[in-house]
């Protein structure tokens, strides 16, 4: 896994190389890693661990503890629907029901071409606008399943 | 020295000691689960909670706190066994033993609290880890740090990176000798020794031909303290000998 890297490790070293080499540098550099690759490749953590000089169990602890980092790759686009109490009484069911039917994915999964990622969150703050959903970057108020089309289609690219 | 008072008992203890002492020296006991001689405590199982009043308060006003990572201080006054204390402690077995329902050391902490069975809905997957922490301090207290917490809320559980042999264990077995459950398996033979899914290889006293160690961790202590490898290959068995040979030496010398 070390060995071989699979992804390209020079994203990483040019993040690496903005950062002081230490222990608190550790969650600045997982998000911009984050950022770079959608993801939290392995061996990426490995060459993580061993610049900033922390256990590599330390990294792999803080990697697997926030919700906002994939260990998996993930979609270019990454779906939020919102399941909150309100979403759920508006109808958040069918729209991740209907993005099964579009998509053949569920909450969690990514679709074979990487193309999205869908995950369920719980109230994004925003109940007034039930049921929300975010594609990318862009936030859809009173979401209807039947618009899903249109939602996949100007959500844009995830910067996330 | 700070004076307190425990159960109505006086003590007197060092500067800077935690509660957990000054219980121990009034020959009270507290109840402990994460807490370990030596570590750093942590403050993690909240098994050790007591009733603790500073000397500017009410009389009647106390706080509770965790005993083993609260500092002492002049004119405290502890009680261990108060009913919210008590109340307290039988929540933190009451859950333990949902998460823990097969564990003999929960069950046996839960029925002297008066629990039989917990009131919480039952582990589906039951575990013996209670999370307490040791294995990963002790890992992190000798400098390899090869587990770690992993995941969190319901998924929470001590893992090497990426759940595969941790490539910085030595095969020390701290963690598993640490755990207060056993949760950690391990296997030892003369030639080799298993644990979290690697396999070692063991030291052998050249003597005896007893293992000692894991070759990994002789040379983890070695290059820390400059010792050289042949003193952790020798056994006790080993070392008893020496000693022997030399008391018999002594007596040849005396006679
Ligand atoms: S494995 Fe044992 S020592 Fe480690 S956290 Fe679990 S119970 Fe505690
Ligand atoms: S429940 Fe969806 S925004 Fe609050
Ligand atoms: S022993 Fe004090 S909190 Fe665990």
């Amino acid at each position: 896994m070390a060995e071989q890297p699979c992804v390209d490790l020079s994203k990483t070293e040019a993040i690496l190389g903005s950062y002081p080499h230490e222990e608190p540098s550790l969650i600045q550099v997982l998000q911009d890693v984050h950022r770079a690759y959608n993801y939290l490749p392995c061996d990426v953590l490995v060459r993580v661990a061993e610049v900033l000089e922390v256990p590599l169990a330390k990294v792999f602890s803080v990697s697997t503890f926030y919700k906002a980092f994939s260990l998996e790759p993930q979609g270019d686009t990454i779906i939020k629907v919102c399941t909150g109490t309100a979403c759920h009484i508006r109808g958040a069911g069918q729209l991740v029901e209907e993005l099964e039917r579009k998509l053949g994915i569920g909450a969690g999964e990514t679709t074979e071409d990487l193309k999205f990622t869908v995950k369920t969150v719980n109230c994004v703050g925003a109940c007034a606008m039930a049921p929300v959903m975010i594609v990318g970057e862009k936030y859809w108020g009173g979401a209807k399943p039947a618009r899903m089309s249109r939602y996949l289609a100007e959500g844009g690219s995830d910067e996330n | 020295m700070p004076t307190l008072k425990v159960n109505g008992r006086k003590v007197t203890v060092a500067e800077d000691v935690y509660l957990l002492e000054a219980c121990r020296a009034a020959g009270v006991e507290v109840p402990t689960l994460c807490n370990f001689d030596g570590l750093e405590p942590w403050g993690g199982c909240r098994l050790c909670v007591v009733d603790m009043s500073l000397a500017k308060w009410d009389d009647d006003w106390f706080k509770m706190v965790t005993a083993c990572n609260h500092p002492v201080e002049e004119g405290m006054t502890v009680i261990t066994d108060s009913e919210r204390v008590l109340a307290t402690r039988r929540v933190v077995l009451d859950l333990l033993l949902a998460r823990c329902p097969e564990t003999p050391l929960i069950q046996r902490l839960a029925r002297e609290h008066g629990i039989e069975e917990t009131s919480y809905e039952l582990n589906p997957e039951p575990t013996d880890c209670i999370l307490c922490g040791l294995c990963t301090r002790v890992c992190d207290h000798i400098g390899v740090s090869a587990i770690a917490s992993t995941d969190r809320g319901w998924g929470r559980e001590i893992a090497p990176p990426f759940n595969e042999p941790p490539p910085d264990c030595i095969g020390c077995l701290a963690c598993a000798e640490i755990c207060p459950t056993d949760h950690i398996k391990f296997t030892t033979s003369n030639s080799c020794r298993t644990i979290w899914g690697r396999e070692f290889e063991m030291l052998r006293d050249p003597k005896t031909g007893e293992a000692v160690i894991t070759k990994a961790q002789a040379e983890h202590f070695a290059a820390r303290s400059g010792v050289p490898m042949t003193y952790f290959e020798t056994s006790d068995r080993s070392k008893r000998l020496e000693v022997a040979k030399t008391v018999e030496r002594l007596r040849v010398v005396k006679s």
